[in-house]
C-alpha cells in the first residue's frame, strides 16, 4: 500500500475525544479543486501511470497494473482448444451481473438463443452491493437536461454527449422496465417515487430501495433469467476471445470451472459485460468491489483489438469502512451524506464539502490523512469519521427508517452507529473508462458489444452516484436488442485465435515479458493459479515452451 | 446347524395366527397376565433380573425406563406407547409380531401397565402396515371383552383403555418424543430433552414408551421367570432376537435367535449363505444408521454390547447384506438421500447437512465428482454430528464415516481427475 | 499487545490453522495460504455465495452464516457450503392474468406452500433473521405485501429452501410475493407523468 498515510491521532483518543453535535460549519478549504486533485487523488500518483505500448491504443496513458494485464499473454493455446467441446448459439452474454442480465433478458426477447457465461454465479456482481440509487430525472422541478449538465460536469467533460444524452433520456423508461421485472422502489404516501439527491447534482434524482437498491433489482433481474430460456453457465470464466477471418468476433473460450474444462461457444454476437476492475486493488487500495471485479473484459476486448479510453481513470468512492479490518473496504452508502452526513478530521472539523463530486471528496479525505489530521488504527488503516451520530441527531430515526443495511453493518462491525461515528477511508469503486461503444453498444469489433462498466465514455472521468445503475440497465436492454439482430445473420465459418498470435507477435517486438497471464479472473489471494483442483485449466505450453 | 435355536418364543410357528383370542387364550396365552395379576409387585424385579433390553435399537435396560414412569404419581392417567412405526430401510420385524401376533403384544403390554401403573396404552403403528392395523384392532377388542380389563383397571384403580393410532409414517416419527407429537395430532417434530416423557409426555402426562419386540417377550418372561430367559442367550446376553436379515443372501427374512448368535450363523446357517456363492463384502446394520461391518466381524456376537465393540450398533436387528460386486458409495447414496428426505425439518444443520452429503454422494457415485467434493463429505462427518436434536443426523454422518473409512477407495475410484 | 496481533486456531473445511482474529473466515483461508475460488462473491454479506457451517468451541450445535461476514474464533470449525440452487420453480410475471389472479397463480407455481409444517427450520435457517417461515404463511393466505416485506434483506442464499422439508422455496416465495406486488400496483404518477412528456418529445436535450 503505497497511499496510505499512518500518522495522526489514534484511533482510541479520536474515539475518546469524539462527541456527537448537531450543527458544524463548513471551513474554508484553502485549495483549489485542480490543486487538490492533482496533489491528492490516487489517479495523479505519477510512478502509478504508463503508456500502452502495444495494441489500438499503443501510446495511450493507463495505469501500470492494468497496462501490465492489457499487455499479457494468453492463458491458452491452439493446442488448448483441440479437446474443447463446441457450441453453438446466437448470442453470448458474458457476465452474470445487473448488464449482463439485462441484455440477455432483452436477446432472448427478441427470439436469439442466449447463452450466459458468469466467472461465478449469476448475480454474484457489483450491482449486488450497489445501495445507493439511480438516477432518472422524474421530478417536475427536475429535467432530462439537468441530469445531462450534471453528469457532463461531474465527468470533468470528458463524456460522449450522445451516449449520456441516451442515457438520460431513457431513465425514466428504465425505471418503468424495472418495475415490470417487479422491482420495487420506495414510493410516498401517495404511491409516487421517493428520491434524493446525489452528491454533485442540481436535482433530488436518485430513486431507490432503502439502501438495498442494488440487492433489489439484482435479485429480481436473477429471478427473470432463472425463469425464462436463457442457457445460464456459471463458475465458467471467459479466457479469451474468438476472432473470425473478417475481422469480426464470433465466440469466446470458456472455461468451466466445474469440469476443468475449455468450451469453445460459436455466436454470431458476443456481449461483454463483465464490470470493473476493483479486484486489481490498484495502487494498494482496499475496494468495495465485487471478488470477481477483475477487468476480465478489457483484456479480451482489447487482444481482439477493441479500442479502449480513459485508462488512467476510476473512482475511489470518498467512504470505504476503514475499520474494523475485516470489513475493511466495504461501501458505505453516498445516500448517508446526501441525508446531511458530514466528514470530521481527528480534530472534529469538517474540511470538505461533503456533496462535492466523489473524485473531491475522495481527494480531501486522503489530504486529511496525509497532513496528520486522520486517524489511525491499530492495523494501521488511516481514516476520518464520518459523523453518523450527528445526522441521527440532527434526523431523529432516519437510520433505522432509511438506512437498514448500514445499521446491520454497525452491528457487525460492533459500533452503535447512534453513538460512535464510523472511521472511513476512500475505496477503489469504479472503473471510469473502458471500452469505446456507440449508442447500440457495438464495439470497433464487428459482432463484439459491451456494456455495463466494463464500458467508457458515458461517465467521462468521474462519475455520479446513480447513474452506473442507469447505465447497466439503459445500455443493457440497448445492448441485447442489437445484439439480437444478429440473429438472423450468416457466422462465418472460420472461426480462430489468430488474434493471439498478433499479440505475441506484438509483445515479442516490443520486447515485454510474456511471463504475466490475462485475463487476471480472480485476486492474487484468492490463488487461483495455485490452485491444484484447476490443473486442467493450466495453458497448455507445449507449443511455445 | 442349530435349527433348534431359531424362532423358539417370539416367532414360535405354533403362535403366528393373528388375532384369535381364543387361540392363544389355549395355549400359553393368559398364564403371564395371571401371574401379574397375583403378584402385581413381582414384576418389576423379574424383568430387572432377566435384563431385558430395549429391542427397538437403543438396548436400553427396559426395568429403568419402567421405574421412572411407575415412581410418578399414580393419581393421574399414565400412558404406555407400544412404538410400533417401524419405517427405516431393511427392518420389517414388528409388522410380523403386529400382525401375526397381536395377542403376544397386547398381553405384555397389560403387564406392563400392571408394573408401571400406566392405564392408557396407545398401539402406534405404520398407517401402511395396514394388516398390522386391523389385527391389532380386532385383538384389541377382543381382550376388551375379557375379564382381564376390569381386573386389571381395578388394581390401576382407573380404567385400562386401548387406542390404536396410526403414526404419519415418517421415519422421524418413531423417535420417542417425535412419536408423542405424532399421537397429540401434530407433525412428528422430536422435542429437545428434558424434560422427559417420563415426566411430561403424552398430553403432559407420565408416558412409557417401548419398541413392539420388547413388549412381546414380557408375557413370556413373567410367565417362564428370568432364568428362563437368561438361558435363552448364548454367553452373556439374555433372551432371543429378531433380525431382519436382506440382501445378497440366498433366503432373506426374520429370523428369531439366541441374542449373542455370531454373525456368520445368521447369514451363512439361517440366511442360506450368500446369493451365486458371491463374497460377503460389508453388512449394514440397521436400520442402516450405524457403522458397517465387514467380513472380518463375521465372528461378532449379535448382542448390543458385542457389537457396540466392534464399533457398530445392533439396532433393531437390520442385518442389510452386501455382496462382492455391489457399489457401497450407491448404497449409501440412497440411504443418506433417505434420512436427508426423512429430516424433519428442526434443525437446519440436519436438513442442509444431510441434503449436501446426498449431493455430494451422488454428484460422486455418478463420476461426476471430484477430490474436492470427497474433502468435503469428510469434513461433513466431523463438523455435524451432536448438531441435531434426535439422532437422525448422527446415524447418517455414522454410516457415511465408515462407509469412508473402510471403502475410501471406492470413493476415489470414480472421482474426475483434472 | 494490540487486538489485531492476537492469532486464533481455527479449522476451515479441515485444514487447521493460525490467524490474526480480526479476519473474517474468508480472509482467514487466504491468508493462511489456501485458494479460495467457489463461494466467494461480494464480501460484503449481500450475495449469498459465501455460505458455511459452523461450530464454535463451546458448543455442538452448527449454524450457517456467510464466511465474509463471519469473524473467526479461537477454536471455531467451519466447511464452506457450495451447491447450486436446488429450486425448480418456474414462472414468468406474465402468465399471470391480472391481480385477481396472483392467488390463484401462486399455489399452481409453489404448490407445496401449503404443505408448511411449521418446522421454524427456514426461520431458523435464515442468516440475515428473516422470518422466513411467516413470510411463506402469509404469501400462502394470499397477503404478497406483508410476506415481501419481510424479506426486505433476503439474500438468495438458497439456505432456508435446502433447510425446507416439504420442499418449499420460501426465499423464492419471498421474492415472488415481492415482484407481483411491485408488477401490479405500483404505478407513481410522477414516473408516469414524466415518460409521457418524453414521449412526446417535449423533453429534448441540447448536448454541449
Amino acid at each position: 500500500m503505497i497511499d496510505r498515510a499512518n500518522i495522526g491521532t489514534t484511533y482510541r483518543e479520536a474515539l475518546k475525544r469524539y462527541r456527537p453535535r448537531d450543527e458544524r460549519p463548513l471551513p474554508e478549504p484553502g485549495i483549489d479543486d485542480e490543486k487538490l486533485l492533482n496533489k491528492f487523488h490516487p489517479d495523479h500518483i505519477a510512478e502509478s501511470l504508463t503508456t500502452l505500448k502495444v495494441g489500438i491504443n499503443r501510446g495511450d496513458p493507463c495505469h501500470r497494473q492494468l497496462a501490465d494485464l492489457l499487455q499479457s499473454d494468453s492463458r491458452i493455446n491452439e493446442a488448448d482448444l483441440a479437446g474443447a467441446a463446441t457450441v453453438e448459439t446466437d448470442v453470448l452474454v458474458i457476465g452474470g451481473g445487473g448488464a449482463g442480465c439485462t441484455a440477455a433478458l432483452i436477446a432472448q426477447q427478441q427470439g436469439a438463443r442466449v447463452i450466459l457465461a458468469t466467472k461465478l454465479r449469476l448475480g454474484d456482481s457489483n450491482t449486488v452491493m450497489a445501495e445507493g440509487g439511480i438516477q432518472a430525472s422524474i421530478n417536475k422541478d427536475d429535467s432530462p437536461q439537468f441530469h445531462y449538465n450534471d453528469t457532463i460536469k461531474a465527468g470533468h467533460h470528458q463524456s460522449v454527449p450522445d451516449l449520456v444524452s441516451q442515457l438520460v433520456l431513457d431513465g425514466p423508461d428504465v425505471i418503468r422496465w424495472l418495475i415490470q421485472q417487479g422491482m420495487q422502489f420506495d414510493l410516498d404516501e401517495f404511491g409516487d417515487l421517493l428520491t434524493r439527491r446525489a452528491g454533485g447534482t442540481s436535482a433530488d434524482r436518485i430513486c431507490f430501495y432503502r439502501d438495498y437498491t442494488g440487492l433489489e433489482m439484482m435479485r429480481v433481474l436473477r429471478e427473470a433469467v432463472h425463469n425464462s430460456n436463457i442457457d445460464v453457465w456459471d463458475y465458467c470464466p471467459t479466457v479469451e476471445l474468438l476472432g473470425d477471418d473478417l475481422g469480426g468476433c464470433s465466440g469466446a473460450v470458456i472455461s468451466s470451472l466445474k469440469n476443468r474444462k475449455y468450451i469453445q461457444v460459436n455466436a454470431k454476437a458476443v456481449i461483454i459485460a463483465t464490470g470493473g476492475i476493483g479486484r486489481m486493488h490498484l495502487n494498494g487500495f482496499p475496494t468495495s468491489n465485487h471478488f470477481g471485479a477483475t477487468g476480465d473484459g478489457l483484456i479480451l476486448a482489447y487482444r481482439m483489438g477493441a479500442a479502449l479510453r480513459d485508462l488512467d481513470s476510476f473512482q475511489y468512492h470518498p467512504t470505504g469502512l476503514a475499520h474494523p479490518f475485516h470489513l475493511a473496504g466495504s461501501l458505505i452508502t453516498e445516500g448517508v451524506r446526501s441525508c446531511g452526513t458530514y466528514l470530521l478530521n481527528s480534530k472534529g472539523e469538517r474540511f470538505v464539502d461533503e456533496l462535492s463530486a466523489r473524485d473531491i471528496v475522495a481527494a480531501s479525505v486522503i489530504r486529511e490523512c496525509r497532513e496528520g489530521r486522520g486517524i489511525v488504527t491499530d492495523d494501521n488503516n488511516c481514516g476520518v469519521w464520518l459523523d453518523i451520530p450527528g445526522l441521527e441527531l440532527r434526523q431523529p430515526g432516519i437510520l433505522q427508517q432509511r438506512f437498514p443495511k448500514l445499521m446491520r453493518l454497525g452491528e457487525k462491525a460492533e459500533i452503535d452507529l447512534t453513538k460512535k461515528p464510523l472511521l472511513i477511508y476512500p475505496t477503489l469503486h469504479y472503473q471510469n473508462g473502458g471500452v469505446v461503444i456507440n449508442e447500440n453498444c457495438e464495439t470497433s469489433i464487428p459482432g463484439l458489444f459491451c456494456t455495463g462498466e466494463v464500458t467508457g465514455g458515458i461517465h467521462g472521468r468521474n462519475r455520479i452516484m446513480g447513474n452506473a445503475l442507469l447505465e447497466i440497465i439503459s445500455f443493457g436492454r440497448k445492448a441485447g436488442m442489437a445484439a439480437a439482430q444478429r440473429r438472423k445473420k450468416k457466422r462465418s465459418s472460420q472461426l480462430s485465435i489468430e488474434h493471439l498470435n498478433q499479440l505475441r507477435r506484438e509483445l515479442t517486438n516490443m520486447g515485454l515479458s510474456m511471463e504475466t497471464e490475462g485475463p487476471l479472473l480472480f485476486p492474487e489471494y484468492a490463488k487461483f493459479d495455485l490452485d491444484s483442483d484447476y490443473a486442467g485449466l493450466r495453458r497448455n505450453r507445449g507449443s511455445t515452451s | 446347524m442349530s435349527t433348534d435355536d431359531l424362532n423358539q418364543v417370539l416367532l414360535h410357528p405354533d403362535r403366528r395366527f393373528g388375532a384369535d383370542l381364543d387361540t392363544w387364550l389355549v395355549d400359553i396365552g393368559g398364564d403371564g397376565l395371571e401371574s401379574a395379576i397375583q403378584n402385581r409387585e413381582e414384576i418389576l424385579p423379574t424383568i430387572h433380573k432377566a435384563n431385558l433390553l430395549g429391542l427397538g435399537g437403543s438396548g436400553f435396560p427396559t426395568h429403568v425406563k419402567w421405574e421412572f414412569v411407575a415412581n410418578e404419581p399414580s393419581d393421574q392417567d399414565k400412558y404406555l406407547i407400544c412404538n410400533g412405526n417401524e419405517d427405516e430401510p431393511g427392518t420389517f420385524k414388528d409388522r410380523i409380531l403386529l400382525q401375526e401376533t397381536p395377542h403376544q403384544v397386547i398381553e405384555g403390554a397389560m403387564i406392563t401397565a400392571l408394573a408401571t401403573g400406566t392405564n392408557q396404552i396407545v398401539f402406534y403403528i405404520n398407517p401402511e402396515q395396514e394388516g398390522s392395523l386391523e389385527a391389532m384392532k380386532e385383538a384389541t377388542n377382543q381382550w376388551s371383552e375379557t375379564d382381564y380389563v376390569s381386573q386389571i383397571s381395578e388394581l390401576l384403580g382407573r380404567p385400562l383403555e386401548f387406542y390404536i393410532v396410526a403414526s404419519s409414517g415418517h421415519y422421524i416419527g418413531g423417535e420417542e418424543t417425535a412419536a408423542i407429537e405424532s399421537i397429540e395430532g401434530k407433525f412428528p417434530f422430536p422435542r429437545g430433552k428434558p424434560p422427559y416423557p417420563a415426566q411430561t409426555g403424552l398430553f403432559g402426562l407420565p408416558t412409557l414408551i417401548n419398541n413392539v419386540e420388547t413388549m412381546a417377550n414380557v408375557s413370556h418372561i413373567i410367565r417362564n421367570g428370568s432364568d428362563w430367559f437368561i438361558n435363552l442367550g448364548h454367553g452373556e446376553s439374555h433372551g432371543t432376537k429378531i433380525f431382519s436379515l436382506s440382501g445378497d443372501v440366498l433366503r432373506p427374512g426374520a429370523y428369531e435367535l439366541p441374542m449373542g448368535t455370531p454373525l456368520s450363523n445368521l447369514i451363512y446357517e439361517h440366511g442360506g449363505g450368500m446369493l451365486l456363492d458371491r463374497k460377503l463384502k460389508a453388512v449394514f446394520t440397521g436400520g442402516p444408521s450405524n457403522t458397517i461391518l465387514t467380513p472380518k466381524d463375521l465372528d461378532v456376537p449379535l448382542d448390543f454390547e458385542s457389537v457396540q465393540q466392534r464399533r457398530s450398533s445392533l439396532g433393531t436387528g437390520a442385518m442389510i447384506v452386501i455382496s462382492e460386486g455391489t457399489g457401497i458409495v450407491r448404497r449409501v447414496t440412497e440411504y443418506v438421500s433417505f434420512f436427508a428426505n426423512s429430516s424433519c425439518g428442526q434443525c437446519p444443520s440436519c436438513k442442509t447437512g444431510t441434503f449436501y452429503a446426498s449431493q455430494l454422494l451422488t454428484r460422486i457415485d455418478s463420476g461426476n465428482g471430484n477430490r474436492a467434493d470427497l474433502d468435503t463429505l469428510i469434513n461433513l462427518t466431523r463438523i455435524l454430528p451432536g448438531s441435531g436434536r434426535c439422532h437422525l443426523l448422527d446415524g447418517a454422518m455414522k454410516l457415511l464415516d465408515s462407509s469412508l473409512y473402510h471403502f475410501m477407495e471406492e470413493y476415489e475410484q470414480p472421482l474426475k481427475h483434472s | 499487545m494490540s487486538d489485531s496481533k492476537k492469532e486464533v486456531q481455527v479449522t476451515i473445511n479441515g485444514k487447521q490453522i493460525c490467524v490474526p482474529s480480526t479476519l473474517s473466515v474468508i480472509q482467514a483461508l487466504w491468508h493462511a495460504g489456501y485458494p479460495r475460488v467457489q463461494g466467494v462473491g461480494c464480501l460484503e454479506g449481500v450475495c449469498g455465495s459465501c455460505r458455511v457451517l459452523v461450530r464454535r468451541s463451546d458448543t455442538q450445535e452448527v449454524s450457517m452464516e456467510m464466511g465474509c461476514q463471519t469473524l473467526v474464533e479461537e477454536g471455531m470449525e467451519v466447511m464452506f457450503l457450495v451447491f447450486p440452487s436446488p429450486s425448480q420453480h418456474t414462472y414468468t410475471l406474465e402468465q399471470i392474468p391480472n391481480s385477481w389472479e396472483v392467488q390463484t397463480e401462486f399455489h399452481k407455481i409453489f404448490p407445496e406452500a401449503q404443505q408448511c409444517r411449521n418446522c421454524h427450520g427456514c426461520s431458523v435457517a435464515c442468516p440475515k433473521g428473516i422470518s422466513v417461515e411467516k413470510g411463506v404463511e402469509l404469501a400462502v393466505k394470499g397477503r404478497f405485501k406483508e410476506a415481501g416485506d419481510l424479506f426486505v434483506e433476503c439474500i438468495m442464499c438458497d439456505l432456508c429452501m435446502t433447510g425446507c422439508p416439504e420442499q418449499i422455496a420460501p426465499n423464492r416465495v419471498g421474492l415472488f410475493s415481492r415482484r407481483v406486488t411491485a408488477y401490479f400496483h405500483a404505478r407513481p404518477s410522477n414516473l408516469i407523468n414524466r415518460l409521457e412528456k418524453i414521449r412526446t418529445g417535449e423533453l429534448q436535450i441540447i448536448k454541449e
